[in-house]
């Protein structure tokens, strides 16, 4: 439309006036007839016709783009101020109709932006839990090792003490006992620690898959995030 | 009298100036109204022209800030075209993988003067109107020409396909895709990814890997507590996941392939992406340079890429990799803070310094660095600036 127009009003500069009209001329005719030469009128009849078919062309182009605007303007799309040149009815209510949505709008971002802090909250509270259990695990199996040590050192101590060179069978029996003894407490101990170490696998398993369902209970619900980059926003990890 | 800028434009075959103080105050008068002003544009182009909504997350608090920040920078930049310019070409091209299209600068161009219009109050004038939209064209055309250029060379995103989705450790998930058509980029450079359960939201990711016959894509993801993308990727793409990628990006790609000069590589947990292209790319090459990389995480099991990279130490002679741990005593390499670490490991005035990571941590390993003598130009971080949508 812009461009129909920027078009029109270029070729009215080589167009030629009414005035223009009243000017021509035309070359007497050769000697011997009446009237104008006739290729030169004819000429410039076709100038006169081409003219007009290219004004009919644009009366029809700009009929159509004045339904166009009317129909805009009847679907309620005018572009307020630009159609009619200053405020109206018709703008009063669009601006209404901005206000509403601004209103929507904003709603929706603050429950966006309270299931951001609630997921993150949720994330970083489970982050903190990873932690302590891993150093739970890591006390007890310190602990586990502490005591097996102690009990080992014991044993070899007492071995060292009390037994000589020749043994007696007494005394035999007594270090088979005592090694009977420790492989059972150390059986024990990894029986204790399995089960304690699967435990905590079991629960950090239940705890993926709750975190994965979590997500996906709110599947595309887009969150606001810082604009940096997300996964090489370089955190540490 | 008001100052005027160097801005022309010929209307009507006779010149006519732009009123860029004019318009500055009437910014500043509008800005002025905060967040309403983001607002009622956004509402105002949504109620005009209901399809580009799609085009936009669902939460706008952000965008509404994006735009505000361009806005201001457009305004406050006037005077000196050619940054400008510079920001708007960017900014065009930047908008293909949102799919904006020429008649969407129209439609914007409305709204933008509706908006300016509305908050401007009594104080709009016809003239304020007319330099608005002059000034609208001259950005609009900036961008659109800058976008139509950037269309012959490439497209307005791609398409990739996940095709390995390794989770290395609690919070960090290293994915493989295939990107379709091929994607060229230089090592270091990233794309920003959108992920069909979040819609709309675009993040940046470091390709970890220089380009490759296959073209396969690797990309390190850490997730960030309440990070919506990386959250998605983390725990909701597998295998045969559909994601999009946006152009390739970014300014920490190596400055000087043939000069020889040593490097120094400081990678604060999944900032080592980049900077593993990087290496990546120096495997390729006849003689490359001396590297000692350092790879930092706050516990021991953050060094989530630790075994690979010693396998690469262990088949080149030139590479140093130094894992660090900065809260965990009983880690058996090196512990304390990143910058701590690089900064007691030596002399590395002689060296090209690349790093990435937490922007505290760039920030502070670059103090380090410059108070033992490196000179600016020789430390390298990635800005992106502008690029952000």
């Amino acid at each position: 439309m812009e461009r129909a127009l920027t078009t029109a009003w270029f070729d009215e500069q080589s167009r030629m006036s009414p005035e223009d009209l009243l000017t021509v001329t035309f070359p007497a005719a050769r000697r011997g007839r009446r009237g104008y030469d006739e290729d030169s009128v004819r000429e410039f009849l076709r100038m006169v016709h081409g003219q007009y078919l290219r004004m009919v062309n644009e009366r029809t182009s700009l009929w159509q783009e004045v339904q166009r605007l009317r129909r805009r303007i009847i679907s309620g799309q005018a572009e307020g101020s630009d159609a009619n040149g200053g405020p109206s009815g018709d703008s009063d209510g669009h601006v209404h109709a901005v206000r509403i949505l601004s209103a929507a709008q904003v709603t929706a971002d603050r429950y966006v932006a309270d299931a951001q802090a609630y997921s993150s909250r949720l994330t970083e509270e489970a982050r903190l839990r990873r932690d302590e259990i891993m150093q739970e695990a890591q006390r007890y199996s310190d602990m586990i090792l502490e005591e097996a040590h102690a009990k080992a050192r014991e044993a070899a101590v007492s071995v060292l003490e009390t037994a000589p060179a020749p043994q007696t069978y007494q005394q035999q029996q007594a270090a088979r006992a005592e090694l009977a003894y420790l492989r059972t407490y150390g059986d024990v101990y990894r029986a204790h620690l399995r089960a304690y170490t699967e435990g905590i696998l079991r629960g950090i398993e239940d705890w993926e898959r709750k975190e994965s369902s979590f997500g996906e209970e709110v599947p595309g619900a887009p969150i606001a995030e810082l604009p940096m980059p997300d996964g090489n926003s370089y955190h540490y990890g | 009298m008001p100052r005027r800028g160097n801005w022309r434009l010929r209307r009507r075959g006779r010149r006519k100036e732009l009123d860029v103080a004019g318009l500055r105050k009437n910014f500043a008068d509008v800005a002025a109204h905060g967040d309403e002003v983001p607002l009622f544009f956004y509402s105002d182009l949504f109620i005009k022209h209901p399809e580009v909504r799609d085009m936009f997350p669902i939460s706008m608090e952000a965008q509404r800030g994006h735009l505000v920040d361009a806005l201001v920078k457009i305004v406050s930049n006037v005077d000196s075209s050619s940054d400008l310019t510079a920001f708007l070409e960017g900014l065009g091209r930047d908008h293909r993988k949102f799919g904006a299209v020429t008649d969407h600068y129209e439609a914007v161009g409305s709204s933008l003067l509706a908006t300016l219009e509305y908050f401007s109050g009594p104080s709009w004038t016809p003239e304020l109107k007319s330099d608005w939209a002059a000034a609208y064209d001259l950005i609009g055309s900036v961008m659109i020409a800058a976008a139509r250029a950037d269309e012959e060379l490439r497209p307005p995103w791609w398409r990739g396909r996940v095709v390995a989705h390794e989770r290395r450790s609690f919070d960090v998930s290293v994915l493989h895709v295939q990107p379709e058509p091929a994607l060229d980029y230089q090592p270091g450079q990233s794309v920003a990814i959108e992920c069909s359960s979040r819609p709309r939201l675009w993040r940046y990711y470091s390709m970890a890997n220089a380009p490759r016959q296959d073209g396969l894509l690797e990309f390190h993801v850490r997730l960030i507590d309440g990070g919506a993308v990386s959250m998605a990727l983390t725990s909701q793409t597998a295998v045969g996941s559909e994601l999009r990628l946006g152009p390739p990006v970014g300014v920490l790609t190596l400055k000087q392939p043939a000069s020889g000069q040593d490097l120094l590589l400081v990678a604060g947990s999944t900032g080592l992406a980049p900077l593993k292209a990087i290496v990546d790319h120096l495997t390729t090459l006849p003689q490359p340079p001396n590297v000692h990389l350092f790879f930092g995480a706050r516990k021991a099991d953050g060094l989530y890429d630790l075994d690979s990279l010693q396998k690469l130490a262990a088949e080149h002679a030139w590479l140093t990799v130094t894992p660090t741990v900065s809260a965990d005593p009983r880690f058996a390499g090196e512990t304390g803070s990143l910058p701590d670490v690089v900064a007691r490991h030596g002399d590395w005035t002689g060296r090209d310094a690349y790093l990435a990571g937490p922007s505290e941590m760039v920030q502070d390993t670059t103090d380090r660095l410059m108070s033992a003598g490196l000179a600016k130009d020789q430390i390298h971080i990635e800005d992106f600036g502008w690029s952000e949508p």
